[in-house]
């Protein structure tokens, strides 16, 4: 098993925004308030333990986006953990783009789907639609070492421990550990792909027009983030490193 | 190729469990005669897919067939009564002489996400069994992406290279481990009263009913269904969806 020292872990903000580009000729704005809250303190953050940003953005001009998040968490100089999320606005039935990443020196923890916002069983159009265009890419990356191993595949095995997380995975999720160097960048360029086929999606999307759907649509969603907000072991570190009072600003806008 | 294969016991072990149920053959339904599918040859393949009744249950599918000497499958599955908020048994069995690929489940009737006591009831109390089965060799996600959509967050599926004396029967663990959970869920399960819940639960299974039978008469279409035959083909999916 490879280590890999701090200096040489991914910095997803930067592959993201420099490296790769993915948000060429997109225009991404500040989003200065979220609920309510005032983001500026998750923008730039600095502690005796942690350095780091979680960055909320709205795209200029376009309606269809609730937000979208950059982030990295750099712990001690010997962890990072970053994310990137996109979330269409509630009258947009797109999946939930999430990428959340931990890495250490001996392993990168990795989750990247696109998460459903309605049951895809009930709603089979929905996963033609938004998730099948996936299918290729997981079939590419599904054999990332680590994601396969000893002849076991084991995706959708990360969230062992919890099964509310495993509900709101897609068919298509890329999760679990990978340890090897260039192992993580394949897992980098998953994401990177995968990304793009959410933004492509996102300039076809149009507004549902059913009411019934999208208040079925917003229950599983609202659902969804609240799981998320009050249960992924995350918050607990968050609401170590900035207190109890910055815990909802921070969860909600990395999910 | 493939003569005198020792197939594994995947039909005498499933129905076992199922023969602990007060069953009764269902003969006719919808209409179709059931009963020429009991058993059959063909001159590529022969087997037998049985449908029955019990109570609480709408129908259980269940049954075997060898096509052309090289390949055993055997399929299974229960869908419960429309008053019952049981999931939908599923298992899928596919085996040649060297690799056994399948998939057991029990597909929610409801969104098992929103409904967390539904989650609570029927998958964490399977969980362990679906841990243990990760270290199955071969274990992997189902591979038809359509199939997979409708799984649950406790399901298994492989492809179980059988490079080891016992790895036939160590496929088959799932299935009968998961059959009998189902099972102890069908003998405490009561029946739901709330009108929007039942409303759910058959707009759901209808939903997968109409998913699997989709999957499954367009994979009749192809070598299997051909050597089956058209009639055995058609009363498998009256039989099982």
């Amino acid at each position: 098993m490879a280590r890999v020292d701090f200096n040489d872990m991914i910095n997803l903000g930067g592959e993201i925004l420099e490296h790769h580009k993915l948000f060429e000729g997109i225009e991404l704005v500040r989003l200065e308030k979220y609920l309510g809250m005032d983001t500026s303190p998750a923008w730039d953050f600095k502690t005796p333990m942690v350095t780091g940003f979680y960055r909320p953005y709205i795209i200029k001009g376009s309606d269809k986006i609730e937000k979208i998040t950059i982030g990295e968490l750099h712990y001690m100089k010997r962890a990072k953990y970053c994310v990137l999320t996109m979330t269409a606005s509630d009258d947009y039935d797109l999946p939930y783009f999430s990428c959340e990443w931990d890495e250490t020196a001996t392993r990168i923890g990795v989750t990247t789907d696109f998460m459903p916002v309605v049951d895809i069983a009930v709603h089979p159009k929905y996963c033609e639609k938004y998730l099948s265009p996936l299918a290729d890419l997981w079939r590419k990356y599904r054999t990332i070492p680590g994601f396969t191993k000893e002849g076991r595949c084991l995706l959708q095995r990360r969230w062992e421990r919890h099964p509310w997380a495993r509900e709101t995975l897609s068919p298509f999720c890329l999760d679990g550990k990978v340890e090897e160097k260039e192992d993580r960048y394949q897992v980098l360029l998953a994401t990177i792909e995968y990304a793009k086929v959410w933004l492509d999606l996102l300039k076809k999307a149009e507004p549902i027009k059913d009411p019934d759907y999208k208040q079925e649509m917003l229950m599983r969603k609202r659902t969804m983030q609240k799981y998320y907000r009050d249960r992924d072991p995350g918050g607990e570190i968050i609401q170590k490193i900035f207190g109890e009072g910055n815990r909802t600003l921070f969860v909600s806008i990395i999910i | 190729m493939g003569e005198g294969i020792q197939w594994s016991p995947y039909l005498g072990e499933m129905k076992e469990e199922i023969n602990q149920l007060p069953i009764r053959e269902i003969k006719e339904w919808n209409g179709h005669d059931l009963t020429p599918a009991r058993e059959f040859r063909t001159s590529q393949g022969y087997g037998g897919f049985m449908a029955y009744g019990t109570e609480k249950v709408e129908k259980i599918g269940i049954g075997d067939c060898v096509i052309n000497g090289v390949v055993h499958y055997g399929l299974c599955t229960i869908f419960p009564s429309e008053d019952y908020d049981l999931p939908i048994f599923v298992s899928t069995w596919e085996e040649r002489e060297n690799e056994i690929t399948f998939l057991v489940d029990l597909m929610p009737t409801v969104d098992s996400l929103i409904d967390e006591e539904y989650r609570k009831r029927y998958f964490d109390s399977i969980q362990r069994l679906w841990e243990r089965y990760s270290n199955l060799p071969g274990i992997c996600p189902e591979e038809d992406d359509v199939i997979r959509s409708l799984c649950s967050i406790v399901y298994n599926a492989a492809r179980v290279p059988l490079d080891r004396e016992g790895m036939r029967l160590a496929a088959l663990a799932p299935h009968t481990e998961y059959l009998k959970a189902y099972l102890g869920f069908l003998k405490d399960v009561s029946p739901v009263a709330d009108d929007t819940k039942r409303k759910e639960l058959k707009r759901k299974r209808e939903a997968i009913r109409q998913t699997l039978r989709a999957h499954y008469e367009e994979l009749l279409k192809g070598p299997t269904g051909k050597a089956l035959g058209k009639d055995i083909s058609e009363l498998m999916i009256h039989m099982f969806f």
